[in-house]
């Protein structure tokens, strides 16, 4: 039972990074990626070919990954700075949908569908760390110093850019912000992020292959972030436990018929999205109804100030 | 001749494409609802006419019940999801992670009454015939291209000639406007859906007849329609029945050159190219910002 | 919020701790959703009928029950399904299936020190998976050895192969290649295809460009059917051929498939030992007559395998543990099983003959046996 636990542990706290880091530009920059388990994906690959390769330790894979990670993010930087709203989610689904096939198909890297099998475990201290009760301290360490680094840069000045950004890009062009850098900047950083999860998972599970990095996992992230409240420091936390405990749950419940369990659990997953969007939109850690309101009565007039602000550029 | 041969395939694919992309095109639109749930729409009605089939009802009947499932889970997706998430402070995004489980629940609840794995309607119609030495075309492949044709024709006329489809169009530019004229954009954009998804129909019945069906089709039908609506441009439904034959001739002409499994890939680079070098689509009336 | 966090902390505890048992539990993970539960369907009912034999015979002090985790024949869920079976049931002994799911979840076995028994998954990766990983089905190197012949001895020498980009279908690609030449025979196209495609109708077109006497088509459940009736719609009039994962209810019932040659393990249902006509008469008698697959056979197999062990162990005494299991069976030298005795090579993988079969009225024909060491 404790080890049932410890492994869900691991799980939750592996998803909070990347909860986390999507929330960070999504929330903060207003960028609203598809493309996240791309990210995840090239952290796992490389963490997983440097640990069989080079070293298992985690001051190789873990820097390695993030280079790597920050460096492929500048393909979902482009599209970020030329498009917005339901266009740069098209181009991050299409990003997303590159990287499955390219995922599959080099299979020197990647192993393909299979994948890359018997990753070695991570050394510390002498010990090889892959039982739940050694791994998951060592996850969860990682998940708060992610989340510790991303609420450092919320509340700089850095972040206080990005809020700029994301309520009116004209706005803060004209306060002299350069909005391509700060862009750039903000994916570099949640991508290379991302990847920190992605080495620690591949480690963790010994296993790893494309099925873990589709698009369904890039949505699965996403309502996690949207579920437990986008903007907000422990939302995506929250979103990444429930989502990851309570299809755990239902596999307990004895009375359903064990071939439909898998159905069930997604028909419940299904759901539990959508009842929670319309009932809950702004997230379980979202603000209070009352405040709800308040911020949507800003936030219409911030969209008013920026229609303006659009019409005005349209008339240069 | 085998690119004489990929060619006509690939029109085949693309009409099935096209007319399911106008449909998402038409819904987000009008409506500006990022619509995943379209998908789900398809393996309805291809499920409802494999259902109508097995239980004797005959074609025509098949299609009358498939269009009325797809044009009622429109519907009720407009009523009883977007509806009061909108009315909230509802973002494109909450809209999307409610579509998408919708999505799930579809595919699943299908999966459990029709089962899981792959079925098929035998017919005739999806048997090619040789046309002339080494390039074969079924019966089906002229229906899907003459039905993208005719859907899309009535669907222009009505957009163009009726109050109604006027007022469609404008919806999505000015709400305002359509309240000035005492139109209810409830109402409007009800229609847009149950228009949009009875668009559906020819491709999910085709779909059944030929290459046959599985629950998680809708995924893929969902990917490529949204990929034509971009390529098209946003708002132009000419631009998503263009796209639509595009991809699916991209998609089959590309065997050519590439190992098959790179060929969907292709769908997605030209969708990342066009976001990037021409954001606005090939046809679109309005730029991205 | 918090007091409703340790409310479902608590429910999860109690739930675990109710579903331990007095039983001897052992585990499976198999395909329940997705577009190959059909085959959990099959496995299932393969290894529930051992158990109900182990069970009526009061082989074990305690009724043996199986737990089943859906893994969508996909390796991630099955890695996480794998976890609670090992972590939370700490099960000595579960039942595996499919090549990429088998070898996910090979390292946890490892690790875990729990055996893992296939009874599905073909590729030839399959045998090289460790002490924990055992086999109880003939791999598809030797499924195309002995396909391969049959073709070339029917005049079909240029073979254009379909395939689903995976470790099966990669596996297959690498034993064509490899034995096509020995028979005079050539590989004329290759097509690989990812598990998601459904369209088949341009792949078609390049089967018949390539001019190939036999078609041999490498993939799983929904997508293999897809590719066969749209092969024959789209004008391949070709010879088709398959694996033994064409064994399904629903592929051999496809019209476009009749014909179809595919290899299986051969079962000989004619051996007049006891083991095989009880199983035979049982399994017909709860489904119509009908005949079962290869798979019903080999997880039939694999829990009687697990009975038959764990009935030794019992009796000297020792714990139903992976480790403990795995030495009795390197001990012991042969067992009986439905098909005959059998006994397993050095890797853990049992050796059996193959059988082409071809698709007559919707049902298989074995043409001929081939006997592979």
């Amino acid at each position: 039972m404790e080890a049932y636990l410890l492994n869900l542990g691991v799980l939750v706290s592996i998803y909070a990074i990347l909860a986390v880091t999507l929330n960070f530009i999504m929330g903060y920059a207003g960028i609203f990626s598809l493309a996240h388990a791309v990210f995840f994906g090239v952290g796992a690959y490389v963490g997983a070919q440097m640990a069989m390769h080079v070293s298992a330790s985690l001051f190789v894979t873990i820097p390695a990954a993030m280079v790597v990670a920050a460096l492929l993010s500048l393909a979902l930087a482009l599209p970020a700075l030329r498009v917005r709203g339901e266009y740069f989610v098209a181009a991050s689904l299409g990003l997303q949908m590159l990287a499955i096939t390219v995922f599959s198909e080099w299979k020197g890297a990647t192993g393909g569908i299979g994948g890359l099998v018997g990753i070695p475990a991570v050394r510390m201290f002498g010990e090889d760390i892959y039982r739940p009760a050694a791994f998951f301290p060592l996850a969860a360490a990682v998940a708060v110093l992610v989340l510790i680094v991303t609420r450092l840069l919320v509340h700089s000045s850095f972040g206080r850019s990005l809020t700029a950004i994301r309520d009116s890009e004209s706005a803060a062009e004209s306060f002299g912000k350069n909005i391509a850098l700060i862009k750039t900047i903000s994916v570099v950083v949640s991508a290379a992020l991302a990847a920190v999860a992605g080495v620690l998972y591949a480690n963790y599970l010994s296993f790893i292959n494309v099925e873990s990095f589709t698009l369904n996992t890039s949505v699965l992230v996403m309502a996690m972030v949207i579920i437990g409240g986008t903007g907000t420091a422990l939302g995506p936390v929250v979103g990444a436990a429930l989502l990851l405990i309570l299809p755990g749950l239902l596999s307990y419940l004895w009375f359903l018929p064990q071939t439909e369990i898998g159905a069930i659990q997604q028909i419940i997953y299904g759901l539990g999205m959508a009842v929670l969007m319309i009932f809950r939109p702004g997230g379980l850690v979202g603000r209070s109804a009352g405040a709800r309101k308040r911020r949507k009565r800003d936030a219409l007039k911030a969209a008013a100030g920026q229609s303006e602000a659009r019409k005005m550029e349209g008339a240069k | 001749m085998l690119w004489l041969q990929l060619t006509l395939t690939g029109l085949q694919t693309g009409a099935l494409y096209a007319l399911t992309a106008v449909g998402f095109s038409l819904i987000f639109g009008a409506t500006r609802v990022f619509h995943f749930a379209h998908g789900a729409a398809f393996v309805l009605a291809a499920y409802v006419f494999y259902w109508a089939d097995t239980a004797g009802l005959g074609m025509i009947p098949g299609i009358v019940l498939a269009a009325l499932a797809a044009m009622a889970f429109g519907v009720a997706m407009d009523r009883l999801v977007y509806a009061p998430i909108q009315r909230h402070e509802g973002s494109f995004f909450t809209v999307f992670v409610a579509s998408f489980g919708i999505g799930i629940v579809v595919e699943n609840v299908v999966g459990m009454v029709f089962g899981r794995s792959f079925v098929t309607i035998d017919s005739t119609l999806s048997q090619s015939r040789e046309l002339m030495e080494g390039v074969y075309v079924a019966p089906l492949a002229w229906i899907a291209i003459a039905c993208a044709a005719v859907f899309f024709a009535a669907l222009q006329l009505f957009l163009r000639r009726t109050h109604t489809g006027m007022a469609l169009r404008a919806l999505a530019d000015s709400p305002e406007l359509i309240r000035v004229f005492g139109l209810d954009p409830r109402r409007l954009s009800s229609i847009a859906f149950a228009l949009g998804s009875a668009l559906v129909v020819p491709g999910a019945v085709m779909t059944a007849l030929g290459s046959g069906l599985n629950p998680a089709l809708g995924h893929h039908v969902m990917l490529i329609s949204l990929a034509a609506t971009i390529v098209g441009g946003i708002g132009s439904i000419g631009g998503a029945l263009v796209a639509g034959f595009v991809l699916g001739l991209a998609e089959n002409l590309a065997l050519i050159a590439f190992p098959s499994q790179w060929s969907e890939a292709v769908t997605f680079a030209i969708l990342f190219l066009v976001i990037i070098l021409r954001p606005a689509g090939l046809f679109g009336r309005a730029t991205a910002h | 919020m918090r007091a409703r966090v340790w409310a479902a902390t608590a429910a999860v505890c109690m739930l675990a701790g109710g579903a331990f048992g007095k039983d001897v539990e052992i585990g499976a993970v198999f395909p329940m959703s997705g577009t190959n539960a059909i085959y959990g369907d099959v496995f299932k009912s393969g290894a529930d009928l051992a158990a109900e034999h182990i069970n009526a015979d009061h082989m074990l002090k305690e009724p043996l029950k199986i737990l089943y985790e859906d893994s969508q024949a996909l390796p991630q869920p099955a890695v996480v399904a794998m976890t609670k079976l090992v972590e939370v049931k700490q099960v000595p002994y579960v039942l595996s299936a499919f090549t990429g799911v088998s070898k996910a979840i090979s390292t946890l076995a490892q690790r875990s020190q729990t055996v893992a028994v296939n009874g599905g998954g073909v590729g030839p990766d399959l045998a090289k998976l460790g002490d924990y990983f055992w086999n109880v089905i003939p791999l598809a190197n030797l499924e195309v050895r002995a396909m391969v012949p049959y073709l070339a001895k029917h005049g079909m020498k240029k073979v254009a192969l379909v395939y689903v980009d995976d470790p099966l279908g990669q596996s297959i690609l690498d034993e064509l290649n490899a034995n096509l030449p020995k028979v005079d025979g050539k590989l004329v196209a290759e097509l690989s295809v990812p598990t998601s495609t459904q369209n088949f109708s341009g792949i078609a077109a390049k089967v018949r460009a390539s001019g190939a006497d036999a078609v041999y088509i490498a993939s799983y459940g929904a997508q293999q059917i897809q590719i066969a009736k749209q092969l024959r719609d789209n004008g391949v009039k070709a010879q088709l051929a398959s694996y033994s994962g064409f064994s399904t209810p629903d592929a051999l019932k496809l019209p476009q498939a009749e014909g179809l040659l595919y290899t299986t393990q051969a079962v000989n249902y004619k051996a007049g030992d006891k083991v095989t006509q009880r199983f035979l008469a049982d399994y017909q008698k709860a489904h119509d007559g009908k005949k079962p697959s290869a798979y019903i056979v080999n997880y039939y197999n694999a829990v009687l395998l697990f009975g038959i062990l764990a009935q030794k162990l019992e009796e000297a005494g020792k714990p139903i543990t992976g480790a403990n299991l795995l030495a009795e069976r390197k001990a012991t030298k042969s067992f009986d099983l439905v098909g005959g005795t059998v006994s397993f090579q050095d890797n853990g993988t049992l050796l059996a003959p193959i059988q082409v079969n071809k698709i007559v009225d919707g049902a298989g024909q074995p043409q001929e046996t081939v006997d592979i060491n």
